[in-house]
Formats: C-alpha cells, sequence, structure tokens
C-alpha cells in the first residue's frame, strides 16, 4: 500500500524539482528583491522598504508608463504585421510551383539568424555613409547622411522592419505546417459547392488554422514584449528613450545601474501583465477547445 | 570564458600555494583586446623572468562589462589577486570592501615618492577615508584629434577657443561629400565627455560649491547648446547614438575632421591616420580665457582582499609600475605615465600629444576640475539617467538649461548622501 502512495510522486518529483529550481525559485527571489532597496553600488542602504519600489514605478517614473505604452505598440505591429506577412507567405510556399523547396528555404532562413546578428547585418544596411540610404541619396532619392536610428521620426519603422526580417519565417513556418494538415477533400467538397478562392479561404482555410494563430501570435507578443537583444543592439532603446521597451528598462537600471531592487520591481510588473495577458487572450479565444 | 573558468577554479581552489610549487596570482587586465593585451604580454614574460616563483594568469576583460565582471567577482567571492582599475568604478569597488589599501606598501616600498602626486590625489579622492585603493599606472587627457591635413588644406589655424572651433567645424562640412567638421559624442559615455567641455569653456574651477553641483551654471549651459548647435550642420546625423566605437570609426574613415576624446585614442588614431595627417589640442578655452581641464579617469592596479598571495600580488603591481615597465607601457599605449622616473624618456619628446598633454597639465596656469567620480551612483547619473536627455538636447526635444538643471539636481543629492557618510 505504501508504494502506491509515494510512487507516483517520486515519478513527478524531478518535473517539480525542476519548476522549483528554474521557475519559483527565480519568481520568488525577483519577489522579495522588488521589495528591497538593493543596490550593488551603495550596500550599506540595502535593506526592506516594503512597497516603496512600486510605490516609485507607479506615481514617480514617467519612463515606466513611457516603456510600458512602447511596449504595447512594439508587441501589436509587430505581432499584427507578422501574423499577416507571416501568412501570406505560407499561402503562398503552400501552393505548388517550380522551386518550391528553394522558395520555402529561402523565406525560412532569417528565422535561423540571431537577434544579435540581425541587428548588425541591418546596422550595415542603415550606416549613414554605406547603407542603402547613401545609395539612394546618390540616386537623388532623400538627402545624403540620413540616418534612419539617429532620427526620432523614422527610427520606429526602422526599428520595426528589422524585427519583421526575422519574426516573419517563424509565423510562416508554423502556419505552414498547419496548413498541410488541411485534407484536400474539404478544398474539393467546397469547389463543388461552388466556393471560390476567398470563400476556400475564409470558410476552410482560416477555421482550421485558428488554434495555430492563437497560440503563435500568443507566443509570439509574449516574446516581443520581452525582446531585448534586438533593441538593445540595436538603438540601444534611444534616440532620447524613444525605443525603450519595459524589459530594456529593466536591463538598464538592474544591469547598468545595478538598482536590483528596482529593476525587480519593473520585473514584476512586466510578468503580473504578461501573466493576466495570457490567461485572457487564451480564455477569449477559447484555445483548444474546438473538439 | 575557458580562462576566466581557470582562474575561478584558481580563487577558489586557494590557488595551490603548495610549499616548493610556483605560486599563481590572476591579474585582470580591464581592457583587454588586441592593443592592449600583447604589451601585458610582455610585461608578464619580463616579471616571470625576474621571478620564477610567481607565475601571473592573465585575463582580459574588455573595458564595457568590466565593472559588472568586477560586482559579479565580488557577490560570488571569486575575484582576482590584480585588477586593473580606473577612478570611474575605483568608489564602486572601494564601497563594497573588496580593495587592500596600498598606503603602508607604497610608503615601505620602491615606489615611495615615484609616482607623480596628482594621479596619487584624484585614486585618493575616489574613497571616503582618503586610502589609496588602487596604485595609478597611466594619467589621461582630453584631447580634441583634428585632421592637421585638412586644417592645412583650408587654412585654418588650430582653434583655441570654443568659437573657433565651431567655425572651423562650420567650414569643414560638405554634407554631399560626406564630409563634417565635427563628431559628437551623442550615446554612449556622452555626458563623461560632455562635461569636460562644458568646463573647459566656461572657466568654472570647481565641481561644486557650497555642496552644490555648478553643473547648471548658464555658462556650461551656454557651451551645450553650442554643440548641440552643430548637430546636423556641422556633424553627421548618426552622431545622436554614437559610442566611442562608431565615433573612432568615422574619424579615421576620414568622414569627420575633427573628434573629442582622450589620449586613449592615440593607437587607433595614429594606426589610421599617422602622425602626419592628424595632430591632438586640448579642449579648446571658452570667454573666461582660463585653461580649466576635468582630468579624465586615473588607470591603475589595484590588489583584492580575500586572495591568499599577498605578497606576490604586491610584487607584481610594484613591477609594473616600475620605471621600466611603466615606460614601456606608457609609450605603447600613448599615455602619462604615472612614475615620474619615466619623465625624461626619449618617446616621450617625440610623442607630439603626451608632450602636449604633459605641458597642459604641469602648466602652473592649468586649474583641475575633477568630476566627482567618488560618488557611488556619479556613473549612473551620468550614464542611465541623464545620457538620453542629452539625446533630447540634440534632437531639440529640451534645452540644454533644462537637461543640466536636471543632471545638477541629481548630483547635489547625491553628493549630500555622500558627506553625510563619510
Amino acid at each position: 500500500m505504501r508504494t502506491r502512495t509515494w510512487a507516483p510522486y517520486a515519478l513527478i518529483a524531478p518535473t517539480l524539482l525542476l519548476m522549483v529550481v528554474f521557475l519559483l525559485y527565480p519568481i520568488a527571489s525577483v519577489g522579495w528583491f522588488s521589495l528591497r532597496q538593493h543596490t550593488v553600488t551603495q550596500p550599506w542602504k540595502n535593506g526592506f522598504i516594503g512597497f516603496e519600489n512600486f510605490r516609485r514605478m507607479l506615481f514617480d517614473d514617467p519612463l515606466f508608463w513611457q516603456s510600458l505604452v512602447f511596449s504595447a505598440k512594439w508587441v501589436v505591429v509587430e505581432v499584427g504585421l507578422q501574423l499577416v506577412l507571416g501568412l501570406v507567405l505560407a499561402l503562398i510556399v503552400n501552393e505548388t510551383f517550380v522551386g518550391r523547396a528553394l522558395a520555402r528555404s529561402l523565406v525560412f532562413s532569417p528565422w535561423a539568424v540571431s537577434g544579435v546578428l540581425t541587428t548588425g547585418i541591418w546596422i550595415l544596411l542603415y550606416n549613414p555613409s554605406t547603407g542603402i540610404f547613401q545609395q539612394l541619396a546618390q540616386w537623388g532619392i532623400g538627402d545624403p547622411g540620413t540616418s534612419v536610428l539617429g532620427d526620432p521620426a523614422t527610427v520606429f519603422p526602422a526599428t520595426v522592419v528589422t524585427e519583421l526580417w526575422r519574426g516573419v519565417p517563424f509565423f510562416a513556418i508554423l502556419l505552414l505546417a498547419d496548413l498541410q494538415t488541411i485534407p484536400n477533400d474539404l478544398y474539393e467538397a467546397a469547389s463543388v459547392d461552388g466556393a471560390g478562392r476567398w470563400r476556400r479561404f475564409v470558410s476552410v482555410t482560416l477555421p482550421h488554422l485558428r488554434d495555430a494563430i492563437v497560440l503563435s501570435t500568443l507566443l509570439r507578443a509574449v516574446w516581443e514584449f520581452n525582446n531585448v537583444d534586438l533593441i538593445y543592439t540595436l538603438t540601444g532603446g534611444g534616440p532620447a528613450n524613444q525605443t525603450t521597451t519595459l524589459p530594456l528598462y529593466v536591463a538598464r537600471k538592474a544591469v547598468d545601474s545595478h538598482d536590483f531592487g528596482y529593476g525587480s520591481a519593473l520585473t514584476m510588473a512586466g510578468f503580473v501583465i504578461l501573466l493576466f495577458f495570457s490567461i485572457l487572450y487564451l480564455r477569449l479565444s477559447k484555445f483548444g477547445s474546438r473538439a | 570564458m575557458k580562462r576566466l573558468l581557470v582562474a575561478l577554479a584558481l580563487v577558489l581552489g586557494g590557488c595551490s600555494a603548495g610549499q616548493g610549487g610556483p605560486t599563481t596570482i590572476t591579474f585582470w587586465d580591464n581592457n583587454g583586446g588586441p592593443g592592449r593585451t600583447p604589451i601585458y604580454q610582455e610585461l608578464i614574460k619580463r616579471f616571470e623572468a625576474a621571478n620564477p616563483d610567481v607565475k601571473v594568469e592573465y585575463v582580459g576583460i574588455p573595458s564595457s562589462s568590466v565593472q559588472q565582471k568586477y560586482d559579479t567577482a565580488i557577490a560570488g567571492g571569486s575575484t582576482p589577486d590584480v585588477g586593473g582599475v580606473t577612478t570611474s568604478y575605483l568608489a564602486h569597488l572601494v564601497g563594497q570592501g573588496a580593495l587592500e589599501p596600498a598606503d603602508d606598501r607604497l610608503d615601505s616600498g620602491p615606489l615611495k615618492g615615484k609616482l607623480l602626486p596628482g594621479l596619487l590625489e584624484t585614486v585618493r579622492q575616489t574613497a571616503p577615508d582618503g586610502k589609496l585603493y588602487a596604485v595609478p599606472a597611466s594619467g589621461n587627457m582630453d584631447v580634441i584629434w583634428y585632421r592637421s591635413d585638412r586644417f592645412a588644406e583650408n587654412q585654418i589655424a588650430e582653434p583655441a577657443t570654443w568659437d573657433d572651433l565651431v567655425a572651423a567645424a562650420t567650414k569643414l562640412t560638405r554634407p554631399a561629400e560626406n564630409q563634417y567638421g565635427f563628431t559628437i559624442r551623442g550615446g554612449a559615455g556622452s555626458v563623461f565627455q560632455l562635461l569636460s567641455e562644458a568646463y573647459s569653456y566656461s572657466g568654472i574651477d570647481k565641481f561644486y560649491d557650497g555642496g552644490r553641483s555648478t553643473v547648471a551654471d548658464p555658462r556650461n549651459a551656454e557651451l551645450v547648446r553650442k554643440v548641440a548647435e552643430m548637430y546636423k550642420k556641422a556633424t553627421p546625423e548618426a552622431d545622436v547614438n554614437n559610442s566611442y566605437t562608431q565615433m573612432v570609426a568615422q574619424f579615421t574613415g576620414g568622414t569627420v575632421a575633427m573628434m573629442h576624446h582622450n589620449l586613449g585614442s592615440t593607437a587607433d588614431v595614429m594606426k589610421a591616420l599617422g602622425p602626419e595627417r592628424v595632430s591632438a589640442m586640448p579642449l579648446p578655452k571658452g570667454p573666461s580665457g582660463k585653461r580649466t581641464v576635468v582630468p579624465n579617469p586615473t588607470d591603475g592596479f589595484a590588489v583584492f582582499k580575500g586572495g591568499k598571495n599577498q605578497e606576490a600580488a604586491w610584487k607584481f603591481v610594484e613591477f609594473l609600475t616600475s620605471a621600466e615597465s611603466n615606460g614601456y607601457w606608457n609609450e605603447k599605449v600613448g599615455q602619462i605615465p604615472a612614475n615620474t622616473e619615466v619623465r625624461g624618456a626619449e618617446w616621450i619628446q617625440n610623442n607630439p600629444a603626451v608632450k602636449m598633454a604633459l605641458g597642459v597639465l604641469e602648466d602652473p596656469a592649468t586649474v583641475l576640475v575633477p568630476a566627482p567620480v567618488y560618488l557611488p551612483e556619479y556613473s549612473s547619473i551620468t550614464k542611465t539617467d541623464t545620457e538620453p536627455l542629452y539625446q533630447k538636447v540634440l534632437l531639440g526635444q529640451m534645452s540644454a538649461q533644462e537637461f543640466l538643471d536636471q543632471l545638477a539636481a541629481k548630483l547635489t543629492t547625491a553628493q549630500q548622501d555622500w558627506e553625510k557618510r563619510k
């Protein structure tokens, strides 16, 4: 009898242990730090300060709100555009045509490039003395020396394009995989019933893709919210904080200024926002309820 | 990474200082890279030849992440025996109680009375107890590197005042040919440099007046405005994001004719352009006509607490700052040697930039205005907090005065905290 009571627990113990070590402990530790003043450079000030960090964040720090608003804008624009363009690409490479295999690998290749490397490529493309805008200026389009990353009016679109280049293939891969599971009979039946291309797309393809779209947009929204590598290396959150997302602000506060207490409070804010967003999104989209 | 692991293992393992075998000490170079690593490797070879009982494990750390590496090492108890440090983050390390004071060692050792008093002073100022937590090795000074060839072609004289500089920069700017007169450091490290420019212009000789920061003085604001007005008119548009790397690439690549940095870029600049095309001048004066200089951070060596081989560590530091090593080092990097015995060396006479800097620093009319690098918050105030604000000034989203007011308020609060603690 006894073995029966502990055996299941022993079996899930490794998973539980990993979750405790890699999930619960870090979350609890950040939670604890968020209630403390903890600055590496001023250890004599360290100590428990209750909700002071959160008070400062909510009422005394305009940059927190600015970075939050920018994060929201970033996530909506990026995920929206990536979904639409990814779907278009997936539909194209799902068709049969000569050179499809090559087209598929080309479509997916940017996804294999790391964020920092992507930045490296695009910084060269945007370089005011040697990049595409210098070339355009020589052809008489625009001014010489145009720096899209230095101009507050163009830095956002320039950053969005860079991340799109890398992010679109993710949607394309995921949606293509799901597209290929749609039975051909459905399309044939629809055609027989007189459905045109558009009607088949709206009534067969899209409903079938629903779960894949919900899951990929959710994943991507969380990733884009947490995107640090690309923006950090491309613009550093600048100029003048124009492209500072919440996680980037955390990195600046905690890593650069060594203010781990306040950095932890900012992280908790991001954590809570993402948690509620995920729950709400899955509820509203009734994910997995199709069966 | 592997070297780091080795270093870590050595420190954690107490450096296997068994009887008979050689003692191993770890040395962290705070600005490791192709420029400096070979010079240190040569010095270590010489040291090991002279001291067969000590082995030195060299670890080169990029200067951009060195502060973080030290912090992590202190938190984890894996600090090196000897570390390269500069006064810009020395207060950090002292505040965490990580370093051994060097005063007694210096007084009883071969270096007594041989190091430049001015450099010793800048190091002492970083510690609240006034002790010496690093042995200075190199002094540095802010300079304007300029293309002497282009100045000659356009018959422009070396600018003596800021207004001359602005006029020269404007004259040398031809956007259609991708030519600009000046480059502004608008990204990482911008405020450090801007403050040197502001105080050289305003002639204000103190950072604090009665505990209040003088940064927001209207004369400083005037300079910030003058610099901001050059943005996009006499500088590339990309300057707003410039860190050292982009700035030096523009200068050595031939796009800009003047760049404000310090003697630390000598090697990069000379290698790319050569002494026939580039010269160094001090930061220009302002209307006051006074020569006020914000000293650049001093580079030196610190011995960490908790190392098991303190004797060997000090021996190594004394070796590195001896006249011979210190001369060799500073000749290679083109900086001001801390050891006064090097002053007469021939290479100094042949290095116009170092000679010029020494001339300025030793001129009795020069007033040094040390920045409060001893404040533990100095780095976060002048980087994270205010660099984006300076970008706003360049982009015309904030006035120079408003920006300096915010900076001054933070510096005043930090100074008051510091006074209280002292």
